[in-house]
């Protein structure tokens, strides 16, 4: 174990990335970890937050899940999957939106449960639950807006110079949605030990953490049909992240959470999304060693 | 600047207490030069209540001055202490090890013209080494190749310098004016090891595969008379830029020839970087002084410009 962060520097060094990593066996405390406690910008995984928020509203009678709500063509948050992607109105249930954040980190429905929600209930939440060091500073269409500003006329295709990658306040932790390894295992481990919820929530929320439809990154360090994988990605250009909790058949469970940034600009970098899975089993394999 | 310091490590903190834990005070006279802050700009910058601290539509209007501000005053501090610690001030730069002679030269004369009151400590580092110093504040300023991870720090506009291939003389494509990639067909490549760059390393190897190269063994190795070595005796290549490579001055080595590639494929592309607000005018006579210097000495070009993008659903942003 105690070569562990060792190798796990080399892995991410090997990989052309930066690595944080924290993995902690959510029963016995167990942990270990690289740049645990460094800042970080969480992107997508910050929907996490949200999710738990909407649950806990839920359970304090302040929403009802299955309350519908519309969802216009004209007023959608610009993404590549689910209600950001489709062309017509759309009605469904909070619950059902909520499924689409997270199975498929669609931008639009995350938009729509934080405006229901409000950044101050997500970030309320998340200090309740003792996550010190993490914080939504906007929304995620704010987030955009900004990316879009900082990257000038150019557009998504200037995303790629990394004069530009270096002005980008979205990538910044101390100007944009923020956290650290530590910090989102704390949280998994609450979901997982129905601390953030009741029971009834944990469940519902294990579940559609479970239906994410990413192979890359996590679940890709975990080629075991036995295993059992729930996460949540987060990505913007130079970003990959993912936190999730890996589930083996001997009742083994371990939150693990993995930030990077890549030296190279390109949008497809198939070797910086499996390091995130490798590095990933490289600890939980280390917490499960006798 | 002590009080706008503390406005802005109270909003990113969004928590008295860990602001000031971060700014290594206590936390009452951080509250009281918050509040004087807040009487003297008569507006309201954050909503307390017993358990949290939130930043008001006002406060948020006025953080980004407030930390345009402060990277000034930073600044001018950096300048400062340069002046203070030497006699004349100091710069602490450095250059990658693949930089020719002639231009570190020229370098040098420039930035002496330029800033004659501030004196140039160079050191050559590579981008590894340059990275961990910056973060570290022990170096001011450097020359970076892409790509790394630059996290935490300002860039200059990215520097291209083209590279072309090292030939032996006998070769058929020696003969080309400007050689394609896969003309080097049935060559062995000889490249620095992948530790040094993993990422620019599969980019290069990559590039030259989707462009019709796949040598059939790849050699590592870095040194001038070495890479000549198997180039002279193993039937291999290695790609250099044109300023690096000369241990004899161009076209009069008698047994290697270096040719452009056709179409430009490959570069090494530089950035000048330092520390996210720590940019003073040492340090940007310093880049100017670098763009310059390769420039004359490297054929330097600007960028190619960026190549279509197309953004996978798994990217999860859309601009």
């Amino acid at each position: 174990m105690t070569t562990t962060p060792i190798r796990l520097q080399e892995a991410f060094a090997e990989a052309g990335v930066t690595g944080r990593l924290h993995a902690v066996d959510i029963d016995t405390g167990a942990e270990v970890g690289v740049g645990a406690d460094q800042p970080v910008v969480t992107a997508s995984v910050h929907k996490l937050c949200v999710l738990v928020t909407l649950h806990e509203q839920a359970a304090a009678g302040r929403l009802d899940l299955t309350e519908q709500v519309e969802c216009p063509p004209g007023d959608r948050t610009s993404g590549p999957t689910g209600l950001s992607a489709m062309l017509d109105p759309v009605r469904m249930s909070l619950r059902d939106a909520a499924y689409l954040m997270m199975a498929v980190s669609d931008n639009t429905a995350a938009e729509l449960l934080l405006a229901r929600v409000g950044l101050d209930a997500v970030n309320a939440t998340t200090a309740r639950l003792g996550l010190g060091r993490t914080r939504a500073v906007h929304s995620f269409r704010e987030m955009f807006a900004s990316m879009r500003e900082d990257a000038g006329p150019g557009g998504a295709q200037a995303l790629t110079d990394p004069y530009v990658i270096a002005r980008l306040r979205a990538l910044d932790p101390a100007r944009t949605n923020h956290s650290t390894p530590r910090d989102m295992t704390r949280l998994l481990g609450a979901v997982w030990r129905d601390e953030a919820c009741t029971p009834e929530h944990g469940l519902a929320m294990r579940r559609v953490l479970g239906l994410q439809v990413w192979p890359h990154r996590l679940a890709a360090g975990f080629p075991f049909d036995d295993v059992h994988v729930a996460g949540k990605t987060g990505s913007l250009p130079t970003v990959r992240n993912e936190v999730g909790v890996v589930e083996y058949p001997d009742g083994g469970r371990y939150a693990v959470a993995v930030f990077t940034r890549a030296a190279r600009t390109a949008a497809t970098l198939p070797s910086a999304d499996s390091v995130i899975g490798t590095a990933a089993r490289m600890a939980v394999e280390a917490l499960r060693a006798p | 600047m002590r009080h706008l310091e503390c406005f802005v490590a109270v909003a990113e903190e969004s928590h008295f207490g860990r602001a000031a834990e971060r700014l290594g005070m206590a936390q009452p006279p951080l509250s009281q030069r918050v509040q004087r802050l807040e009487r003297h700009l008569g507006v309201r910058l954050f909503e307390r209540t017993s358990r949290q601290v939130t930043i008001t539509k006002a406060g948020t209007l006025l953080l980004d001055e407030a930390r345009e501000l402060l990277a000034r005053s930073e600044a001018l501090l950096a300048t400062a202490r340069r002046i203070r610690d030497g006699e004349s001030g100091l710069l602490r730069a450095a250059l990658p090890p693949d930089v020719a002679g002639e231009t570190v030269a020229a370098l040098l004369a420039d930035f002496q013209q330029q800033h004659a009151g501030v004196e140039l400590e160079l050191r050559e580092l590579t981008t590894t080494q340059q990275l961990a110093q910056l973060a570290a504040h022990d170096l001011d300023v450097g020359l970076i190749h892409h790509p790394c991870d630059v996290t935490g720090l300002e860039l200059g506009p990215v520097l291209r310098r083209e590279v072309g291939v090292l030939l032996p003389r006998g070769a058929p494509a020696a003969a080309l004016p400007e050689v394609p990639l896969t003309a080097l067909t049935g060559y062995d490549l000889v490249l620095f090891h992948r530790s040094a760059a993993p990422a620019l390393h599969d980019d290069l190897l990559t590039t030259c595969a989707r462009d019709g190269y796949t040598p059939t063994a790849v050699r590592h190795g870095q040194g001038a008379s070495f890479v000549r070595g198997l180039i002279l005796s193993s039937h291999a290549v290695a790609f250099s830029p044109k300023d690096a490579h000369p241990v004899h001055p161009p076209g009069t080595d008698p047994d290697i020839v270096w040719r452009p590639l056709a179409g430009a494929p490959l570069a090494w592309r530089h950035s000048v970087a330092w520390p996210k607000g720590r940019g003073d005018t040492a340090v940007s006579t310093f880049a100017a002084a670098v763009t310059r210097a390769l420039r004359d000495t490297a054929a330097l070009t600007a960028d190619a410009p960026p190549r279509p993008l197309h953004l996978r659903p798994t990217a999860e942003y859309w601009l």
